[in-house]
């Protein structure tokens, strides 16, 4: 194909964008709620799986001490973690500075809450050696007197497991169904276009244009609404994604980790939103154009 | 040319439009089809647009056997004829220039040639001066004149027509015949359907009467019709050949 002709062709495709801005509208905006959900499967799937694996690098444990142990007592008791043989490291975590970390991750709502005591604990962060003796561990530190608990992260990472199973397999279909409607709305738009502009097919037909000449300006016209709708759609995560993550914020640091930041996921959402769509609009225009190119004259006129 | 050999064509409906037709058209001849509402006339045409596939027999149009063509050669099967439609077939958001520029830009023409091209086959069906106006700014006459443009523009061994007089007034189709008798007379092999007997009878040529789907009558009946005016394509006929862009 020509140069000059790809060049008409493409400018087909958006003029014809223009005529029916009414259902490429309609169709943006649908396609891109079907996106933003499917957007938002996806964010949460990634962001739950990067916890789960980070949880599971991790080797660290929160040692709870009783409530009634004193700073002394406390400082103690370190002593005694110290003595067995898988714990590499622990750092004295005193219940001032938890209710100060607290506070700080819960702002204003923890001014408005009731009380003034501090709940916490004292506590050891202990670092251990071999993962393999995980549970050994956790059991010799529980027999010292004066250990409350045992943060127990084998536990959040099994329940996270089971979440990200949940949103993998909900998402998986969502994403089916989603991508489904949204190719027959894209293929209903093309169906409206291209009975709009049924005379001009008909006679491009009979004047000897290949089916490709005809398709590209459907074609273009499809995967222009899908890039649309997929950057619409990464702007509306995006512009949620960031509050959404602050108010999760402080349970995922409370079993001590942190989400994916927003600098480092823009650039992959925005590029796989906006080719999802343009798949998405050239799946669902391509098939209805391929099936009204294999009507001739009259048939192309009467449908 | 073009050669029929046994042709039928029976719908999946079980409608016999064509019954074994046997039928050689040479270049440059002028044809009237002629018969009844439902006689197989737009069969026929069907049949050499390829629009339709002939049930049996064999159909051969410019050089192209359209029982065996590949769906891939249709379009360049096509860019050998233009076709004239009874309802003008234009677009009604475009200019007339763009109308009749759109049957070249669509087999990839560089807008060069088709400028210079429009305007010659613009004068040539007189139409200077309103190249600029929309198809509902004309009179019917003048809209098929302009279709008649279309058909020319890509310099076409064939002309179809397909009842072109029948959407417009008595003067303006003797216009229209006026001007196909003239392509004929330059050498384009022109096949018209009509209803209209005073039309053929005034300018003559092969007449093919078809009924119930068989040819019954193929005769030649002689012009009333002669032209004054020269027929002037001052066109180059370098850029004759349909070359195969798309």
């Amino acid at each position: 194909m020509k140069l000059s002709s790809l060049g008409y062709l493409i400018k087909e495709g958006f003029k014809n964008i223009r005529t029916n801005r009414m259902m490429t509208l309609a169709s943006i905006v649908v396609l891109a709620s079907c996106l933003i959900i499917t957007g938002a499967a996806s964010l949460i799937s990634v962001n739950v799986s990067t916890l789960i694996s980070k949880i599971g690098d991790d080797n660290e444990l929160t040692v709870y001490l009783d409530l009634e142990l004193n700073n002394i007592d406390s400082i103690k008791l370190g002593a005694e973690l110290k003595k067995i043989k898988n714990v590499e490291r622990c750092t004295y975590y005193p219940k001032d500075e938890a209710i100060k970390e607290y506070k700080e991750n819960l702002g204003d709502v923890y001014e408005s809450m009731q009380g003034d005591g501090n709940p916490f604990p004292n506590a050891y962060k202990v670092q251990i050696d071999d993962l393999s003796k995980y549970k050994e561990t956790v059991s010799q530190i529980k027999k010292i007197d004066g250990v409350d608990s045992v943060s127990d992260r084998s536990g959040i990472a099994s329940a996270l497991t089971k979440l990200n199973y949940f949103v993998t397999i909900v998402g998986f279909w969502l994403v089916l169904i989603l991508a489904v409607v949204t190719m027959f709305i894209i293929s209903n738009t093309i169906k409206m276009t291209m009975y709009s502009r049924r005379y001009e097919i008909s006679i491009m037909k009979s004047v000897g244009a290949t089916n490709r000449f005809v398709r590209i300006p459907f074609v273009v016209e499809a995967m222009t609404i899908g890039l649309l709708s997929g950057v619409l759609a990464s702007a509306v995560l995006l512009l949620i994604y960031d509050p959404v993550r602050q108010f999760g914020a402080g349970i995922v640091r409370m079993i001590g980790t942190s989400t994916i930041p927003e600098s480092q996921i823009w650039l992959p959402l925005v590029v796989t939103m906006s080719c999802v769509g343009m798949l998405i609009g050239l799946v669902g225009g391509s098939v209805s154009i391929t099936k009204y190119l294999k009507k001739e004259g009259g048939g192309i006129l009467g449908w | 040319m073009i050669h029929l050999e046994n042709v039928s064509k029976v719908y999946s409906n079980g409608t016999e439009a064509l019954k074994n037709i046997d039928l050689d058209i040479q270049n440059g001849e002028f044809v009237f089809i002629v018969g009844p509402s439902g006689a197989g006339k737009s069969t026929f045409l069907k049949l050499l647009m390829h629009e339709e596939k002939a049930t049996f027999g064999k159909i051969i149009v410019n050089g192209y056997n359209l029982m065996k063509i590949k769906k891939r050669r249709v379009p360049y099967l096509r860019r050998t004829m233009g076709i004239v439609f009874q309802d003008f077939r234009l677009i009604e958001k475009m200019s007339v220039y763009d109308n009749i520029a759109f049957a070249m830009r669509v087999i990839g023409k560089p807008e060069k040639v088709i400028k210079k091209r429009v305007k010659q086959v613009i004068r040539l069906v007189g139409l200077e001066g309103k190249d600029k106006r929309r198809p509902n700014e004309l009179s019917g006459g003048e809209q098929q004149r302009v279709s008649l443009a279309r058909a020319l523009i890509n310099k076409p061994e064939l002309i179809i027509a397909d009842e072109p007089t029948g959407n417009i007034d008595p003067e303006r189709s003797y216009d229209i015949m006026k001007m196909l008798s003239v392509i004929s007379e330059r050498g384009t092999t022109v096949v018209v359907v009509t209803h209209e007997h005073d039309l053929v009878n005034e300018f003559g040529g092969r007449v093919l009467w078809i009924e119930d789907g068989e040819i019954v009558s193929d005769k030649f009946i002689p012009t009333k019709y002669h032209s004054k005016e020269p027929y002037i394509d001052n066109t180059d006929n370098t850029d004759k050949t349909n070359t195969e862009v798309d």
